[in-house]
């Protein structure tokens, strides 16, 4: 714990008097990229303000660098942070909302200047420089957002859905950005997503939020590959899963008897883990759908719609056609509460 | 947003410590003075002032005045509010300013203008007499007429810019739906546009009625001593006769009134739900 | 088209009825004769001179400015953190305090002139000026929070967080970030209550003493004792300065929607 830049213990907070967050205790390591994910609505921005100091926590505490910041104000944090909204100033042209904060440092003209520039230049915006934000796209706001933060060289720099009104492309290259400037700088980022893909391929550990507590903590692999509870692997694209009763699978539409038995709460499948064309069960085909490498079937059975996948090279079954299918439990994925 | 409540406090208190102290105090020690007579509480003031013919007249016929005009600007309203909302908007946006305008002109200049107008030697008897339908000029000036008039043109402006607002915050094409669906433009009215514009008619209705109820230059201007209004009554009350309990109870009567005003016309709109 | 004639005329005839006098004094004002009269007796402007001539109306003109550019600052000063505590804190007794500031509107301005009088001028000595600036600061108040107000309420409250976030104090956040957005509504607010505050009557007659008169208790007390078309003329002038501040300020803030 001696090496974390930032650490939550016993987090509350609360809107008057509706807890958001009960409990939260986070570590997070200098120079990581921490990835907060979660539905809407489960904590993450609440989390977010006050460890930028814009809302008192109701108990818990918050240090940065070892530093018991939980009263400092928001001002002298040298926390940035990215807003969901952007949160740019209107009046302002994109150069001055990026020198904002290097001039309440008072730092010279010249140096402001050359900051700014490199800052307009890093998110692409360089050529938009006395354009107002009104006159700009959403995703040439929130890049804009993103250079006033960065210019300042943040301890920390807090994203809040950074990526999320970039169009595929540009969100592609933002990622290998945001990657590329936390190398060079070593900042600390903590962003938050509901994307799992994004969370997946830029963060270095997961946290993963649901209602304000912490689901799962950990690398991508291991909430990929290990989820822990149902809702995590949810999450991370099990579509098929079933709870266990006895010998039996139990589905939203009914039952199934399996030839095995285990010792967990749940059982799940990914999509590519679901055998098709061979098996003991029944299913009617109700959906295909073509995605690239893979042909996605959509099967109607026993236990309601399940989800598979196969290779687009084998043999392909049409909407309509009963085909036989597996659920093997060496392909399948043990879940507890 | 911010928790700091204190700060908050901070910075609304000078703003309330000073229409507290230096405006509602003094204007309720005004109001308090009515309640003493010779030195000590009483009603007594109210009855003596309730049993005087004179200001049961003027209270009636503020009341009625004050009713008619908002009435009459309502219907006008209405009116008008549907011609502007259906211009284009460059035209709209001039017309408004129009109607406007006379709300940022002096009420004095604004007044004095129906002298000219309706005097002896004004223009509508001018006018009546070269037609030939009068011999003599009638006296227009210093009637309830004048004041009506007069109160009218003054405060039909608040009434139009509530009723367009309101108007403009119809849900688009909600007017043509009911005509397609068969209503007659009676019903248009009754059904659709009253319904959903009766919290502009009452902001606009309670304007209006209020503003009429303490409206001072018209009443002056235009009535004199021959059609007081409780205004002019009560100015003249303190001016003539030092009476500064008539001056507190006209004072409570107008308070009250512009009150129960608004709360009544929100009551009924309520109602018609 | 029939029914496009009917709502042109009715918009033409309340125009005529609302605007249409003005006109009439602006022509009375020009009159060459000594008395009020339309149409005018030949044209002059000898009477739009002479408002300029008589003393009383420069003095009551300079006092009425003062009191509209003066009580609206002042109104300004105590309105705007309202406004700001009002829209973002959740303060205490914030209704209490909204009604308290609302207040003003509500009470008859003849009222507050009498009670101004009755229980600041008389006992406390106040002048009737020093009456006359809290009267109208006080006037004027419920006007400037409420446009500011609605400013703010339009105005993301995300944005003074990030100017704090990027090292400004609360005070420097409103006043790099939050001022300059609310600009046109702070301008819109001074010209709504400069304006309220030049034509108001009701509050100062009963605070006016001896060379002590705001400019339209002047035009009144003057109306009475003279029927000559000066005071037509003043009005006319008066209309014009209006019209003019109303016109720029639509030109460049929109003012209307702030009424
Ligand atoms: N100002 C507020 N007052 C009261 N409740 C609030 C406030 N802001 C957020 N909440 C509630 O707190 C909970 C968490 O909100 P938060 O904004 O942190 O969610 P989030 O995880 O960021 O969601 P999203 O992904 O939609 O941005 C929500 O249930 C929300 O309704
Ligand atoms: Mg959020």
């Amino acid at each position: 714990m001696s090496n974390s830049i930032l650490s939550l213990k016993k987090l509350n907070l609360a809107y008057n008097k509706t807890v958001v967050v009960p409990d939260l205790d986070l570590d997070v390591r200098e120079g990581e990229l921490i990835a907060l994910l979660g539905p809407s609505g489960c904590g993450k921005t609440t989390t977010m303000r006050a460890i930028a100091g814009l809302m008192a926590p109701h108990s818990g505490t918050i240090h940065i660098d070892g530093k018991d910041v939980t009263r400092m104000p928001a001002n002298k944090r040298g926390i940035g942070l990215v807003f969901q909204s952007y949160a740019l100033f209107p009046h302002l042209n994109a150069f001055e909302n990026v020198a904002f904060g290097l001039r309440l440092k008072k730092l010279a003209e010249t140096e402001i200047k050359s900051k700014v520039e490199h800052g307009l230049q890093t998110v692409g915006l360089a050529h938009l420089a006395t354009r107002k934000p009104a006159e700009m796209s959403g995703g040439q706001q929130q890049r804009l957002s993103l250079a006033r933060s960065l210019v300042m060289e943040p301890k920390i720099l807090l994203l809040d859905e950074p990526l999320s009104n970039l169009d595929a492309r540009l969100r592609l290259d933002m990622r290998t950005e945001l990657q590329r400037v936390q190398r060079e700088t070593g900042v600390t980022m903590v962003f938050v997503t509901h994307d799992q893909s994004e969370a997946l391929a830029l963060a270095d550990r997961i946290v993963l939020m649901k209602d304000g507590l912490i689901e799962q903590i950990g690398t991508p692999s291991e909430l990929y590959n290990r989820p822990r509870t149902k809702f995590a692997a949810d999450f991370f694209g099990f579509e098929n899963i079933f709870k266990i009763s006895g010998n039996a699978l139990v589905g939203d539409a009914g039952s199934l008897q399996v030839s095995y038995q285990v010792d967990a709460e749940y059982l799940a499948w990914r999509p590519s883990a679901v055998t098709v064309g061979n098996g003991s069960y029944n299913g009617k085909i109700v959906g295909v759908a073509f995605a690239g490498e893979h042909i996605e079937y959509v099967l109607e059975t026993l236990l309601g719609q399940i989800t598979a996948s196969s290779p687009a090279a084998e043999r392909k079954f049409k909407v309509g056609e009963t085909i036989k299918f597996d659920l093997p439990l060496a392909s399948g994925f043990a879940l507890y509460p | 947003m911010f928790q700091n409540n204190r700060e908050g406090l901070f910075l609304a208190l000078p703003a309330a410590v000073f229409t507290g102290l230096l405006f509602l105090l003094p204007v309720g020690f005004l109001l308090a003075e009515a309640f003493k007579v010779e030195g000590s509480w009483s009603l007594q003031g109210y009855i003596d002032f309730a049993l005087k013919p004179l200001n049961q007249t003027v209270f009636l016929r503020t009341l009625k005045l004050g009713f008619f005009v908002a009435l009459l600007s309502a219907i006008i309203g209405y009116l008008c509010a549907f011609c502007i909302i259906n211009l284009n908007d460059k035209s709209r946006g001039r017309v408004f300013g129009l109607v406007i305008l006379p709300l940022m002109i002096s009420p004095v200049a604004r007044t004095y203008a129906w002298i000219v107008i309706l005097g002896r030697t004004g223009i509508v008897n001018d006018a009546l007499i070269g037609m030939g339908l009068l011999d003599t000029p009638i006296r227009i000036l210093f009637t309830e007429t004048a004041v009506f008039i007069g109160l009218l043109q003054l405060f039909l402006p608040l009434m139009i810019i509530s009723l367009v607002s309101a108007m403009e915050n119809l849900p688009k094409d909600v007017i043509a739906a009911a005509r397609v669906l068969g209503a007659n433009w009676f019903q248009v009215f009754t059904k659709v546009i009253l319904p959903l514009t009766k919290d502009g008619l009452v902001m606009g209705g309670t304007l209006v009625f209020t503003g009429c109820l303490t409206a001072y230059i018209t009443p002056a201007i235009l009535g004199g001593s021959k059609v007081l209004m409780l205004e002019t009554l009560l100015y003249q009350r303190v001016n003539v006769a030092n009476d500064f309990i008539s001056a507190g109870i006209i004072a409570t009567i107008l308070i009250v009134m512009s009150f129960s005003a608004n709360q009544l016309l929100k009551r009924i709109a309520s109602a018609r739900q | 088209m029939n029914s496009k004639l009917a709502s042109r005329s009715i918009i033409v005839i309340t125009l005529l009825f609302l605007i249409g006098p003005f006109g009439i004094i602006i022509l009375a004002g020009l009159s060459a004769g000594d008395f009020m009269t339309f149409p005018p007796d030949g044209i002059s402007l000898k009477w739009y001179a002479k408002v300029f001539e008589v003393k009383s109306f420069r003095a009551s003109f300079a006092l009425s400015m003062f009191l509209a550019i003066g009580g609206t600052i002042a109104a300004l000063l105590l309105g705007i953190p309202a406004a700001y505590a009002i829209s973002r804190y959740k303060i205490p007794f914030a209704e209490t305090i909204k009604t308290i500031v609302a207040a003003p509107i509500i009470v008859p301005g003849i009222i507050v002139g009498l009670a101004l009088l009755r229980y600041l001028v008389v006992p406390l000595n106040f002048t009737v000026t020093i009456a006359l600036f809290l009267a109208h600061t006080a006037l004027v108040l419920p006007y400037a929070v409420r446009v500011v107000s609605s400013s703010l309420n339009n105005l993301r409250s995300d944005m003074e967080e990030a100017a704090v976030l990027l090292g400004c104090s609360r005070v420097g956040a409103f006043i790099r970030v939050v001022l300059p957005n609310i600009r046109s509504g702070v301008l819109a607010a001074f010209i709504l209550g400069f304006v309220t505050s030049f034509n108001q009557v009701p509050v100062s007659l009963f605070l006016s003493g001896p060379g002590v008169r705001t400019l339209p208790i002047d035009m009144l007390s003057y109306m009475e004792m003279t029927y000559d078309p000066s005071v037509a003329a003043l009005s006319a002038l008066l209309a014009f300065l209006s019209v003019a501040i109303v016109f720029i300020a639509e030109k460049f803030l929109g003012f209307s929607r702030y009424v």
